[in-house]
Parts: C-alpha cells; structure tokens; sequence
C-alpha cells in the first residue's frame, strides 16, 4: 500500500451532505471539557464536534494519542455527559438505557472482572442483556469459537494475554448482536493475524449491516477498512470525507504491469515524457511487512517444524 | 433493665393512634421533607453548570427517568449484578472474618471463665456482641469499596454501556453482599449457639458428708439437705424431699435438678442435672394503661415515688412499714392466659437507710387488687434478692378480703380479683421500716408463657442482621459518589452517629455540659473544666453560635441516621425475655424504609455521576 498525499477538503461539504432516517450517530457541537477536582477546566478535550454516522456504514475516527478519541465515545454511550453540545444515537440521547440493548462496546483496554473465566465473563454481560439461558449459551458458544478461545474458555482472565483480553473483549462487545459497535483501538494489542482477523470481522459484520464507529491512531487499520473517516487532532475535526476520496492523489497515475523489460520500461518513459507528464519513479514494489509476516505464519502452519526459509525469496 | 419505654403493638406503632401520628406517616413526611431538600438542592448544582432553565428541564427529566428505571428493573440483572458481588466478596476473601470470629471465641473461652454473678448474660452479650461489630464492619468493607474499586479500574464502563439500570447496579450490590453477610452470620449464629450452651454447661457432685437429713416441727424425717461440690466457681446448697427429688438453690443464675437413686451398698446416690432457668425467653405482660405504675404516699394517699439521687434514677422508692404502696395495673387478664394463676416476677431496687447486714433480706408483700369492686387478696409475703429476677405464684384459690366488711373468705383470682374489663391491679409494699424499695414500670410483670432460648437468640441475630443491611446499604450509597475509604468513613460515621445518638442529642439539647463541638474542643485546649463559665466577650459569643448550629446540624444527622443502638436486642436475649414480635416487626420495617430511602438516594446520585470524570 503506497503512501499518498491527502488532498486537503472542507470537512463540512462530506458531513451536510446526508440527512435522514439512516443516521446512527450524530453529534452537534459536541465539547468536552475535563475539570480537575476544584471544578477547575483542565483538558479541553473534544472541541465542537459535528459529525454523523449512517447506518451500515464503518466510520473511522483517526487521530494521534489525546486528540479526544476515546472521549467522542464515551460521550457517545454516556459514560461522560457533555460540556456543551448533544449526542445522540439512534435518534435519542446518549444517556438513553434503551439505546444500549442495540450497542456493544469495545474498550480502549478490556475493562474486564479479572476473576471470572470467559465463560462466565459472557454468561455475566449476556444476563445484563436480560437474555433467556438457551439463548445465552448458544450465543456464548458461537461467540468463544468465534475469537479462538475455545482451549481458554475456563481460564480465569488474570491469566489472559494482553491480545487474549482483546478477543474476549470483543464477544463481550458482540454479545447482544448489536446494530450499532463502537470500537476503541480494536487492534491495540493484538498480533497481525489478530489484526487482519479483526478487520476481517468488522467488514463482515458492516456486510450483516451493522454500523461500526472503530478510533484508531493506527492508519493502516483504519485505510483497510474504513468508508469514511474523521480526522481528530487536539480535539479539534481536521478532516471527514470518503476514504476513497480522501486519499485519491488526483493529479499522479499508477500503472502495474508484469513481464516488462528495461526497454520496455524505458519506452514507456518516453512515452510519458512526450505527453508532458513527469516520471516520479518506476521501480519494483516491495510487500509490506504485514504481509511478509502473514504468509511466514502460514506457511509454518502448512509445514510445522520447519524454518519458513522460503518467504524470504521475496515472491512478490 | 431491659424495657426502658412501652412497647407498641405494630399497627399502633405504624399508622397514627393515641400514641402519636404514626411511623408510616413520619417515614413519608421525612422523605417528603428529605427529597425537596434533595431536589432544591440538585436544582442548585445543575443551575451552576447548565444554567436555571436548562437546569428546571434536566432534574424533572431525571426524575422521570427515576420512574422508567424503577419500572424496567430486571430481576435478571439485579441477580446477574448479586452474584457477581457474591464472587467479588468471595475472591476478597471475605471467609477471613470468619476465622477471626472462631479465634474471637477461642480466646473469649478464657476470660469469659472467669467468676461471675451471671455467667449466661455476660457469654450471650458477649457472642451478640463480638457478632454485632464483626459483621457491620465486615459489611462496611464490602459495601464502601465496591463501586469505586469498578470504578478505578473501570470495569464499570463494560457495565453501565450494557443496558442496566443504576438500580440494578444498586439493588444487585446490596442483595449480593447482604447475602454473604447473612451466610457468615448464620454461621455465627451456630457457633455462638453451641459457644453458649456447652460454655454454660457443667456438672456437680453431691458432697457425701454434707448431706443431713430435714426434720419437719414433729422431729421427722421429711427430706434431705446438702452441699454440692465447687464447680465453674460456685456452689450449690440443695434440698429433696423424702421420695429424694429436689432441687438447688440459684446460683449465678441458674439451679439444678436433683434426683436420687440407690446404690449397689443400699445408699442414697444423689445425681444433679443439667443448669436450669439461664436460657430462657420470657413472655412478659408488662402493666399497661393511662396509669401503669402509681404511688401511694407514706400517708396512704396517692402521691409519687421518692428519688433517692442520681443512682438509678428510673427507679421510684417507697418507704418500708408505711402506707406507702407500688401500684401496677394490667389490662386483659384472663383466665384463658393464666389458667393455673398468676405466674408473677419482679425486679426489686433495696436502698437502706441504716448500716446492716447487706445480705440480709428485706421482706416485702404484696396484694392483687379488683380495681372496680375493691376486693384484695390477703397479702403474700415474700424475700426478694436485690436486683434478681424473683418469681412467685398467685394461685387460683386465694383469700379474699371484701373491702366492705374486711372479712376474708375463699375465692377465685378471675372471679373476685379481675375487674370485668380484665383489669386488675398489684399493690407493693415494703415491710421492713426504714428502708425502701426501688420500683419501675417493667419491674414487675405476669409471666404469660416461656419460649424457646433458640429462637430468641435467632431472633437476637435477626436484629444484627437488620443493622448489617442498613449498613450495606450506606456503604453501597456513599460509595455512589465518594471513593473507597471516604465512603467507608462516611458510613463508619453514620454508625457511631447511630450508636451515640444519644449523646449527641444530649450534647445538641444542651442537657449535657460543656457545650457545642467548638467550645468542648476549646475547654480541652485551654484545660477548662465544663464547670467553669467562659469569660464573656465577642470570640465566646461567635463561638457559641457557631456551635448552636453545628449542634442544629447534628441533630438534623441524628434524626436521618438510624439509631442501631435500637435495633440490638441483645439485651433482651441476654436478660433471658422473649423478643416481642411486635418489636421485631417494628425494627423490620424501620429497616425496611432506610434500605428504600437510602438505596433511592444512592439510585440518583450514581445516575447523575459521570462514571468516565
Ligand atoms: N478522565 C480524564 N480526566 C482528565 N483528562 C482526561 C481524561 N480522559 C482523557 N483526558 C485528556 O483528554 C484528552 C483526550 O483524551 P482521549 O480522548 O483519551 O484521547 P485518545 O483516545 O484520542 O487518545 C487527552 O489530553 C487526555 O489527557
Ligand atoms: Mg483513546
């Protein structure tokens, strides 16, 4: 994945653009300011937010350490109430008990009771849903399976991994089947089978149509996934719009080929150049670490014992 | 002395009656009063953040929302919440008290020991005791660090983002804990029990050589007499009758039986049983009415008792060999409640005028009055001990004296001494000039029946249970707002505050010297006796009005913070009386309307906290 240049756009002409009865999440001068324990203002944290999330879509929410991420999420379930403006999911305010039966939750860090097992962990979050026992159980099972936890299920959670708690805290976050999923940081923590898995999961589950509002100052989560995104900065919007969009370098064009020869190539130089454009470089690509961790993995499951030797030839 | 103010019937003490306007009523007009202050207040503090418009729409709004929560609660969730709180008390190893409770006991097998006058009253009050403190503290650290521990580690965001209501939260903590409270507390409830009963138990031997034979006025032989041996400190004089069945005298509260059978070599084997009359639950009728205790002067004419001084101020005296007279009357005397008599006990105060024996009795008599038609029986004399329970029975078939003629004949105690209403009245006497016996209301009672010990001392725990719930749920409200040790504080002060509200009373009423908080800690300061006045000047005059309404505060707290020292009824177990269910009752439902007010309150204080500030 090439790094581009984002072309700047008014973050105003992507957020007036739908209104309607498919908006989840929608937040109108949201601001949040923390006080220290005098009532004194300390962080300004989130400055007059405008945003809005439709239904079925994945909304990233991107921006580097403290840029007020995980403080739009919590006012967003009320775990914080706002210094001035509202919030509202799903037409209601956040503070609404209702509304919490159609959300699930990922924490920035599974705030989890270390003393039960996973499988009590889900029975506890499952009856908070006020869910029947069969329906629970069910439920339970598919979601261990689901995050490979099966061999773990009746291991205490102070025993868990850092990444193990991340799994866990997702099936507690899935737990009731919600519509809307607020997912903080969902890949902090987790190794790069992890990461791919989880946004494997977040795409499948927009395709079920849920919505999906994920924060992460890791980009390249974000990019794979997202249909818009949210730039946060100081607390402050710096950026809303499509990712296609937003990252379409307009003005440069990219060609892959395979096969080609260096006369080839310098053919094809020419032929740029007599058209007037400008050749930024023309050269073999190189694969991500990411990916060159993903097939090392795989092949060592393929052959187990053996040192991945092949991986290394570069393939691509 | 255990009864200290008439007991009420429940529904005398609950809805209004000549008694006064009713606990129901006061419960509602203190809660009415409490939540205006609450939602003045609460209006105050939104006006400061969102303005006085914003404000009036946000606190109606959270109350509504308090309606619409109360409605959706899920018992599903408050036992989800219940259970997680009964694994967290379980992980804090809460067994621990437990442990500590047993070694209380191993240790307390010693010195408890020790010489006596009433070995039972002092292992009862000592188990309700040690039971008492443990348990509320116990139910103080469950409750005070709870909540703000999920908060610190923010379990609680995995939680209030499910669909639960802040009374769930709530109610699951108290049900939870109170549940592991109530299971320690049974278990305590055995152990004391078994503590008790094998703590109290010991045997005697008949001493052989003290055994003399009893000789009736015509030198036969109508019994036996004798000694036991030394045993738990004390010894037992005894006496049987010629069949050889008998018993001892009472010592440290208790006696034995005696029975006797014939050994191998045709002598007489004297066995002793088991410690009687020290577990007991009493059933008392204690006198009632307008007038359920008057004097009569040494001249015979109604008047009141004699204070002796500060000493037992409860207790009224009347004067030996006079006309002075003790006059309690009972209500509902009827035959169906003492079909064999009257089955009479008395506590009885001896203050001596003149140096003498201190041991020697002070005999005393008594009559049971028709207070409508004047009939009286002859008196009964009798030997009181000071300040020991001393029983005695009317029977059916007394002398009565009509007071027309002053004959005496033959009759009956329901025919000729009740009045139709069922009234009937007991005149005390001292018989011995110039010294005086010492009476209150409750020392003198009918004994109507005689309960199990078991169940009386369940009901004993019944009322430690009742405090250790009210204390739960103070701890799991305080903690809505304040964190772990500051909660735990604030509720450690509602207990004392219960314990000696009293005192505080006392101190804020100015019925107890030295002045408000601010100027008691000035005389400590300054080594100012409370007896010495403070030299006039603008810093006393400042200081004492700053006090007048700390002390106005401090009672305001006294009158919201329950008074456990009601609740316990470990007195009553102790002192060997059956707790009136009508006490029971009352306790409940006093505890009853602090769990709803208090859970209430700590309801809207963790609503309108921001759990992520
Ligand atoms: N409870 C809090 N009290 C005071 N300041 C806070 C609190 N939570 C977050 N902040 C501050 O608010 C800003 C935004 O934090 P946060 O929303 O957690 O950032 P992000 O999730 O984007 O990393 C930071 O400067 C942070 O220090
Ligand atoms: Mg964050």
């Amino acid at each position: 994945m090439e790094a581009a240049a984002v072309e700047k756009s008014t973050p105003t002409a992507a957020a007036a653009s739908a209104v309607g009865a498919d908006v989840v999440i929608e937040t109108r001068n949201l601001s949040k300011t923390y006080h220290d324990f005098w009532g004194r203002p300390k962080v300004l944290a989130l400055k007059a937010l405008d945003l809005e999330v439709r239904q079925g879509e994945i909304f990233g929410l991107l921006g580097p350490n403290g840029s007020g991420k995980s403080t739009t999420i919590k006012l967003l379930l009320g775990l914080l109430f706002p210094t001035k403006g509202q919030a509202y999911v799903f037409g209601k305010e956040a503070t609404n008990v209702k509304n919490k039966e159609r959300i699930g939750y990922l924490p920035e860090e599974s705030y989890l009771y270390k003393f039960l097992n996973a499988e009590e962990t889900l029975d506890f979050y499952g009856r908070l849903f006020d869910m029947p026992a069969q329906v629970r159980r069910d439920r339970i099972k598919s979601l261990i399976d689901m995050v490979g936890l099966q061999w773990a299920k009746r291991r205490q959670l102070r025993e868990y991994s850092k990444g193990m708690t991340r799994r866990i805290g997702l099936a507690q976050a899935l737990i009731n089947d919600p519509d809307l999923l607020l997912l903080d940081e969902p890949t902090s923590g987790l190794d790069p089978i992890g990461t791919r898995e989880m946004k494997d999961l977040i795409l499948r589950l927009r395709d079920e149509g849920k919505t999906i509002l994920v924060c992460s100052h890791l980009l390249p989560d974000i990019q794979d996934v997202c249909d818009r995104i949210a730039i946060l900065h100081q607390g402050e919007l710096k950026e809303l719009g499509r990712v296609s969009d937003l990252l379409r370098v307009e003005k440069v064009t990219q060609i892959r080929a395979r096969g080609l020869s260096d006369e080839a190539k310098e053919e094809i130089r020419a032929v740029i150049a007599r058209h007037g454009g400008e050749v930024d470089g023309i050269e073999n690509p190189t694969a991500t670490l990411e990916q060159l961790f993903l097939e090392i993995v795989q092949d060592s499951e393929a052959r187990p014992g053996r040192r991945a030797a092949g991986a290394s030839d570069g393939k691509k | 002395m255990v009864v200290e103010h008439e007991l009420l019937t429940f529904l005398e003490w609950l809805l209004p009656s000549q008694y006064g306007m009713g606990a129901l009523l006061t419960f509602f007009l203190v809660v009415a009063i409490l939540s205006v202050l609450f939602v003045i207040l609460a209006y105050i503090f939104t006006s400061a953040r969102h303005g006085p418009f914003e404000a009036f729409y946000v606190v109606a709004k959270s109350i509504a929302t308090g309606v619409s929560d109360l409605v959706n609660t899920s018992p599903r969730r408050i036992l989800a919440m219940a259970r997680l709180a009964i694994m967290e008390a379980v992980r804090r190893k809460v067994l621990i008290a437990f442990v500590v409770f047993l070694a209380i006991l191993l240790f307390a097998g010693w010195f408890l020991d020790a010489q006596s006058e009433h070995p039972a009253r002092l292992y009862i009050s000592f188990v309700l005791t040690a039971t008492n403190y443990l348990v509320l503290l116990l139910a103080l650290f469950l409750a005070a660090f709870s909540l703000p521990n999920d908060i610190k580690n923010r379990t609680i965001y995995t939680v209030v983002t499910k669909p639960v209501r802040a009374t769930e939260i709530m109610l699951g903590r108290v049900i939870g804990f109170a549940t592991v409270a109530t299971a320690l507390l049974a278990m305590m409830c055995v152990v004391s029990y078994v503590f008790v009963v094998r703590g109290l138990s010991h045997e005697h031997e008949v001493v052989a050589e003290s055994v003399q034979d009893k000789r009736n006025a015509q030198g036969d032989v109508e019994g036996f007499t004798g000694e036991t041996s030394l045993n738990s400190h004390h010894r037992h004089t005894f006496e049987v009758d010629a069949e050889g069945v008998g018993q001892t005298d009472v010592q440290m509260g208790h006696w034995h039986q005696v029975t006797t059978t014939k050994g191998p070599d045709g002598q007489s084997v004297y066995t002793l049983g088991d410690p009687q009359g020290q577990l007991l639950a009493r059933v008392p009728i204690y006198a009632r009415g307008p007038f359920p205790l008057r004097f009569l002067g040494r001249d015979g004419r109604p008047g009141d008792g004699i204070s002796v001084g500060d000493e037992w101020t409860y207790r009224d005296y009347i004067e030996g060999a006079s006309g002075a007279r003790a006059i309690w009357t009972f209500q509902d005397v009827t035959e169906n409640r003492f079909p064999d008599g009257l089955p009479i006990e008395m506590t009885i105060g001896i203050f001596r005028t003149h140096k003498g024996n201190i041991e020697r009795v002070v005999r005393g008599e008594l009559e049971v009055v028709n207070p409508e038609t004047g009939f009286r029986s002859e008196p009964i004399s009798f030997r009181p001990v000071e300040f020991e329970i001393f029983h005695l029975d009317v029977p059916r078939n007394v002398r009565v004296v009509d007071p027309a003629t002053q004959l005496s004949r033959d009759g009956d105690v329901f025919e000729d001494l009740v009045a139709e209403d069922g009234r009937l009245e007991i005149w005390l006497r001292c018989a011995e000039p110039g010294q005086y016996y010492g009476v209150s209301r409750p020392d003198m009672y009918l004994l109507a029946a005689e309960r199990s010990f078991f169940m009386n001392f369940v009901k004993g725990y019944v009322g430690i249970w009742l405090q250790m719930l009210v204390v739960v749920c103070f701890g799991v409200t305080f903690s809505t707002f304040l964190s772990g040790a500051v909660a735990m504080m604030a509720t450690l002060a509602t207990i004392i505050l219960g314990y000696f509200s009293q005192f505080v009373v006392g101190v804020a009423t100015r019925t107890i010297e030295g002045g408000g908080p601010i100027e008691s800690f000035y005389r400590l300061v300054t080594q100012k006796n409370v007896s010495i006045d403070l030299e006039p000047g603008i810093g006393v005059k400042v200081m004492q009005w700053v006090d007048i309404g700390l002390m106005y505060l401090m009672q305001a707290a006294v009158a919201i913070v329950p008074s456990y020292g009601r609740f316990g009824t470990a007195r009553y177990v102790a002192y060997g009386f059956n707790i009136d269910p009508n006490l029971l009752t009352q306790h409940a439902a006093t505890c009853l309307a602090y769990v709803v007010a208090v859970t209430v309150a700590g309801y809207f204080f963790l609503k309108s906290r921001e759990i992520a500030g």
